[in-house]
């Protein structure tokens, strides 16, 4: 039941956090999780101490990465569920074709996702923008939120904070929106079109 | 500048116990990943990007205050064993080691920070502090930071935070750990238990030498694994609570050690000290345990109190980078092991006996 699992949520670019176990053979006879070739590689996973495992055949193996344990160990995302059948997600987990993602290079340096399952580090800082939406969905078990909350450049804190306020206002518009409450609504996105209408202006 | 036998010669102070209270949390240390916005990170950088960059970033860190004659050198300029010991004294990483041209080094005079530049990131502070005080190195850090932000454009996102070439650091980029000393647990057989529970509140737990899950020297590191999420003051919160609780169930498992078997205690204590005081030849790894339990006993009133700064000062000094430094030339694991055996022998010649008042006859 844990092999299928893992098949969810371990698609292209979703890596075992940690691989603690790697096992090459093993007596039991059993089916790769990928394809219905023997399974011949064992994995366990811990993060957060709770363990998951997974099998693989060699080819299946090499193609997730698994036997490359230097390779970039994103967290899965399933883990978060604590090894409960996996929800489906609002964000799909990548499942970009490799051909086409080898395309999309970072235009400040070059660096293609791809190159992240060989070398575990990203090209440079805009690399984070160019690949957000795949980063962020990979970001899953690796830490305790998927958002800073900590010390801030000082000359940037103004706007950190001013975008903070915006999304906790956000949050507050869908709720009063949800239970019909339409006085707070029209309150609230006031003081966001207070907030965004300068911002705008200084970025153009 | 300071010069690197300088350096050799005077350990900084945490390297030697310095701390009143030392005894099962040795060090705690502090590291912060930064990066210059846009640059190519240095692991995707060619070489000559790196090379480029290099003297924009040293300036800046040689001209804090913090750094006024300090340690300052291309890795280049090291040689391969002056690299290693810079390893083993916990000065720079392995990954640093590795590199030569276009990455530099620079460690403070008292050698409490070091500043790694063009390793994994561009720059990697780092800051460490004898017994538990995680909140005095990461002070020292966030000083540096706020110094060099001044100057130096970071790589910062909104939504990320700090920007790192790894995103295992991205958010805070803080990695704060402390080093630990568990005889008592690792001899009850209780630590497996312990590393269990660290590692379900999302801490890691690793042996300092040997490969993978052994631990030579009864020595651990206790460090924080997630950094984007949580604030620097909330990392280290837990990460400090947790060390305590750590550092507690050794004190216990040492109580309930001298209540249940104190013969087995003093058997290990006193054959420690004589292997460690009579031996000839000695690998790193039968030194390591013995020095584990000579360290435990002064703990116990063994041996006078500075029995514990002479065995931190050996756990540096007998590794093989040390051994070859001091040799001033290349040494076999044979040589090594005989010069290892010479080095305790010296060291031990003025410490008597341990004396054995815990058990009630």
């Amino acid at each position: 039941m844990l092999c299928a699992l893992a098949k969810k949520t371990l698609s292209a670019g979703a890596f075992p956090f940690a691989i603690l176990n790697l096992q090459s053979s093993m007596t039991l006879a059993m089916q790769c999780e990928y394809c219905n070739n023997k399974a011949t590689v064992f994995y366990t996973q811990i993060i957060d101490g709770i363990g998951k495992k997974s099998c693989l055949c060699e080819s299946c193996a090499h193609e997730q990465g698994i036997t490359d344990p230097e390779g970039f160990l994103l967290g899965s995302q399933d883990i978060e569920n604590h090894g409960e059948p996996s929800k489906p997600k609002a964000l799909p987990t990548i499942e970009i074709p490799v051909s086409k993602q080898s395309d999309r290079c970072c235009p400040g340096c070059g660096f293609a996702f791809d190159d992240l399952k060989k070398t575990g580090r990203l090209g440079c800082s805009k690399c984070y923008d160019f690949f957000r939406a795949e980063i962020k969905n990979n970001l899953g078990g690796m830490h305790k939120g998927t958002s800073h909350t900590g010390r801030v450049p000082a000359g940037m804190l103004e706007a950190f904070k001013e975008r903070q306020e915006l999304e906790k206002l956000e949050e507050k518009l869908n709720l009063a929106i949800n239970s019909e409450d339409y006085e707070e609504a029209a309150s609230l996105r006031d003081q966001i079109s207070k907030i965004t209408s300068p911002e705008q202006q200084t970025k153009s | 500048m300071m010069r690197f036998s300088t350096l050799m010669k005077h350990p900084a102070d945490w390297m030697t116990g310095a701390d009143t209270d030392s005894a099962i949390v040795l060090t705690s240390r502090i590291r912060l990943a930064r990066n210059i916005k846009d640059a190519p990170f240095p692991g995707w950088a060619r070489k000559a990007e790196r090379i480029k960059i290099l003297p924009e970033l040293r300036d800046k860190v040689e001209t804090l205050s913090e750094m006024k004659d300090a340690f300052s050198h291309q890795l280049s300029e090291l040689s391969s064993v002056q690299k290693q010991v810079l390893v083993e004294r916990h000065l720079i990483s392995r990954e640093q080691a590795a590199r030569s041209e276009g990455s530099a080094i620079v460690v403070n005079r008292n050698q409490t920070l070091s500043i790694m530049i063009n390793e994994e990131d561009h720059l990697r502070l780092q800051s460490i502090r004898s017994g538990l005080h995680l909140r005095e190195a990461y002070q020292l850090i966030a000083n540096i930071d706020k110094d060099l932000e001044q100057s130096l454009p970071f790589a910062f996102d909104h939504e990320l935070g700090y920007l790192t070439a790894c995103p295992t650091n991205v958010g805070t980029g803080l990695r704060a750990s402390a080093m630990l000393h568990l005889p008592g647990l690792v001899i009850s057989d209780h630590i497996g238990q312990v590393i269990q529970a660290v590692g379900k509140l999302g801490l890691a737990v690793r042996g300092i030498f040997g490969e993978g899950t052994e631990s030579l020297g009864h020595l651990f590191q206790i460090s924080n694994q997630s950094t984007l999420g949580e604030s620097e003051e909330d990392i280290l919160d837990r990460l400090e609570r947790v060390i305590q609780r750590v550092r507690e169930q050794e004190r216990n498992a040492r109580s309930k050690l001298l209540e249940e078997d104190p013969q087995m205690l003093a058997d290990k204590i006193s054959r420690a000290y004589g292997q460690l005081k009579y031996a000839y030849v000695i690998d790193s790894k039968e030194a390591l345990t013995y020095i584990s339990l000579v360290r435990l006993g002064s703990d116990m009133g063994c041996f006078p109190k500075e029995a514990m700064k002479l065995c931190d000062s050996l756990l540096m000094d007998i590794e093989p980078a040390h051994l070859q430094h001091k040799a001033n030339r290349k040494l076999s694991p044979e040589e090594r092991d005989t010069m290892r055996a010479e080095i305790i022998r010296s060291r031990l010649q003025n410490l008597s006996s341990p004396v054995i008042n815990f058990i009630n006859s």
